[in-house]
């Protein structure tokens, strides 16, 4: 099973998988119910100009999630 | 939703509508009640606006209703899918509107709405926010069919249906990738946004001022027309100085506002407003709002009544009503007049822009540096969540544009216009009355002996209206609103503002823009010293209000200097700029707030700051020369 990391801390340009969200609360409930679901492949857009927030492609769709949204999905790269 | 003919916007941005809106529709002979409701994510609400969408879909507001149609984005199918999944779970029949397949079109994914009817067993239509196809057939579906109440479906489900029906796009060189990559691009997003902004309100500005200028003519005209029509006296005086000068008040800038609400509009159904959110969301956590407190306070540009509602979208309960308190320091349309009467009356056009600019900064700066205390004294701790998608971008559609123009410049004339213009009459009766008979007395006595001793007309003439000039003034500076003002007036001087502007601030305390009429009420009814007008202006009859920027450079004092000169103009739009002068506005904070505290501390600070910010600049720039010296 390959390394694991939290979203934050990917770098742009890269696109990885979802592991799990963390955490049991409206913030994790509702990262699930935005596609971060087990298996889904995320890429890294870009950052703002200030380092926060990130903008990330998924599921057909753009986001913005600020850094302490994105440490709460647990990425890999292991393959679907 | 053309259902009903009433439109709401889109859903492409957070906080979209953050109310419920209603409407009736008859189709088919059937009478059918449309609610829309704001967008949703989940049945987990995580701010106010959500919170509404479902109490009503339970029923906890009363009326549960009869079957749910559920708008989904084409482009976000998996990700939709699952939410009317758990839609279902509230056991009401439902229909699916597959909205924005258009878009996914042009990116190569569309979806085919039988194919997923017959996937997730519940019907399926296809629509388009920015035309009317695909809503009739959405009408007679939901009038002569009786939609099911559909079953779940599991996750892995939804991703294998998402996958069968939606080919996943490749290369993601679109149109959206490829202007982001612009607009967004690290060292140019922020400078092309300030460019952006500063466009619409030079725009703004300069497409207005032709406008300005007609309005007064029109003004000038009318009264005009009473002049002949109507013997001097009150009945005149009444029909010129209270209602015509009330009523113009509010025209006169009708075309600033509705320009501006238009840019804003057409700017957010772009998709654009979601990336200055994106590009300014670090900054504004910063002073302890939030990146969604960006749409509340962009609005507030236009009015802060709508920007203070639209702060439901805002999750956390302290970055909401920081964002509340801070909303009235957008410098609103209703500054927009007097900014532009003054900016027009004392400075070069060439500089209007940048001042205009510098007057909008200053309500940022100064809202900022509010949030920033707030949240580190009254409203510590807590933070919002962002979770914002980036819509594609799309050629914003004009009927929703003109529909949101024409609903705000409705509600602004009606609310706005009532209070102007029961100010404007207010102003003229404290302004016109007492009119002791011994004031006339006297000035009949002085036109009397003119008549005996001047025989040549013309001088007669023009010694005649020296005399009404004077007449106006001694009955104007007895009235009560000079009471009113003088007593005032001290308090005003440090800003350099004599008791005319004091009579005019306080006028625009409960509506801003009042302070146009009143100014016009107050010169014309009373110009100053016959002295301070050259012989051409006398033939002028002294009642006539048009051309009030040419009439607030000419004023004097008492002692003859200038009422107003471009140093004192810029501290008395400083004052504007900062002070708290909207009872609907206040009425707003309340009603959001739910408390009277609010609403009376944006009143107490924004006033506080007013003064001391229009005393520093008067008093500051007499120490470099520009004040009127003794």
């Amino acid at each position: 099973m390959a390394s694991q990391q939290t979203l934050d801390e990917v770098l742009p340009g890269c696109t990885i998988c979802v592991v799990r969200v963390e955490g049991d609360d409206a913030l994790s409930r509702r990262l699930t119910s935005l596609g971060f679901w087990p298996g889904t492949a995320v890429e890294v857009v870009r950052r703002a100009p200030f380092g926060d927030p990130t903008q990330f492609s998924l599921r057909g769709y753009r986001l913005a999630l600020r850094r302490s949204e994105a440490v709460r999905v647990i990425v890999g790269q292991a393959a679907r | 939703m053309h259902l009903t003919g009433s439109l709401q916007r889109p859903v492409n941005f957070p906080g979209s509508s953050v109310e419920m809106s209603q409407g009736r529709v008859r189709i088919e002979g059937t009478e059918l009640t449309v609610v829309d409701l704001p967008g949703l994510g989940s049945l987990q609400p995580i701010s106010p606006d959500e919170k509404v969408t479902i109490a009503h879909l339970r029923g906890d507001d009363g009326a549960r209703p009869d079957v749910i149609c559920a708008v989904i984005d084409a482009s976000k199918l998996s990700v939709e899918l699952q939410f009317v999944s758990e839609l279902t779970s509230l056991g009401l029949p439902m229909i699916v509107a597959l909205n924005k397949n258009d878009v996914a079109r042009a990116e190569g994914r569309c979806v085919d709405p039988a194919a997923l009817e017959a996937e997730i067993g519940i019907r399926v239509i296809e629509t388009d926010g920015r035309s009317p196809r695909g809503t009739q057939l959405l009408g007679q579906c939901l009038v002569r069919d009786e939609p099911a109440c559909p079953k779940g479906l599991p996750r892995d489900l939804i991703e294998e249906i998402a996958d069968r029906l939606q080919a996943q796009s490749e290369p993601r060189r679109t149109l959206t990738t490829r202007l982001d990559d612009v607009l967004l691009q690290r060292w140019l997003g922020l400078p092309i946004l300030a460019l952006v902004i500063f466009g619409m309100f030079q725009l703004v500005y300069s497409g207005a001022d032709p406008f300005v200028g007609w309005v007064e003519m029109a003004q000038g005209w009318l009264s005009g027309l009473v002049e002949g029509g109507v013997g001097p006296g009150a009945l005149r005086s009444f029909l010129i100085g209270g209602l015509i000068n009330g009523v113009f008040s509010v025209f006169v800038f009708l075309p600033q506002i509705m320009l501006l609400i238009a840019l804003i509009a057409i700017l957010e159904g772009t998709g654009y407003m979601a990336r200055a959110a994106f590009l300014l969301d670090r900054t504004l956590s910063r002073f302890g709002l939030s990146g969604r407190s960006f749409v509340p306070l962009a609005s507030s540009f236009a009015c802060a009544i709508p920007g203070i509602l639209a702060s439901r979208i805002i999750d956390n309960e302290r970055d909401r009503i920081a964002t509340i308190v801070v909303a009235p320091l957008m410098s609103c349309s209703a500054r927009l007049p007097v900014y532009v009467v003054l900016i027009g009356a004392f400075f070069p056009l060439a500089w209007s822009g940048l001042i205009l600019f510098g007057l909008y900064a200053l309500g940022i700066v100064v809202a900022a540096a509010v949030a920033w205390c707030l949240r580190r004294t009254a409203l510590k701790g807590g933070q919002s969540t962002l979770l914002m998608e980036l819509p594609t971008y799309q050629r914003p559609s004009l009927r929703v544009v003109f529909s949101q123009v024409w609903i705000a410049t409705r509600e602004f004339l009606i609310l706005a216009g009532t209070i102007i213009l029961a100010t404007s009459v207010v102003i003229w009766l404290l302004s016109y009355y007492p009119r002791p008979e011994a004031i006339h007395a006297k000035f009949e006595e002085q036109r009397r002996s003119l008549a005996a001793t001047v025989l040549d007309p013309t001088q007669r003439n023009r010694q005649l209206d020296k005399i009404a000039a004077a007449e106006a003034a001694a009955f104007s500076e007895q009235s009560w609103l000079a009471h009113i003002g003088k007593a005032i007036q001290p308090a005003f001087a440090p800003a350099g503002f004599d008791w005319r502007t004091t009579i005019g601030v306080i006028a625009a305390f409960p509506a801003r823009e009042a302070i146009i009429p009143t100014y016009g009420i107050l010169y014309s009814l009373g110009d100053i010293d016959a002295g301070a007008y050259d012989l051409a202006s006398l033939d002028k009859p002294v009642e006539e209000v048009a051309g009030l920027r040419s009439v607030l450079r000419e004023a004097r004092r008492m002692d003859g200097r200038p009422a107003l000169n471009p140093l004192i103009a810029l501290a008395l739009m400083v004052f504007f700029a900062l002070c708290s002068q909207c009872v609907s506005t206040l009425g707003a904070i309340r009603r959001e707030t739910r408390s009277w505290r609010w609403p009376a501390f944006t009143f107490g600070y924004m006033t506080v700051l007013a003064w001391v910010g229009a005393v520093a600049v008067y008093q500051i720039g007499s120490l470099m020369g520009y004040g009127l010296g003794s």
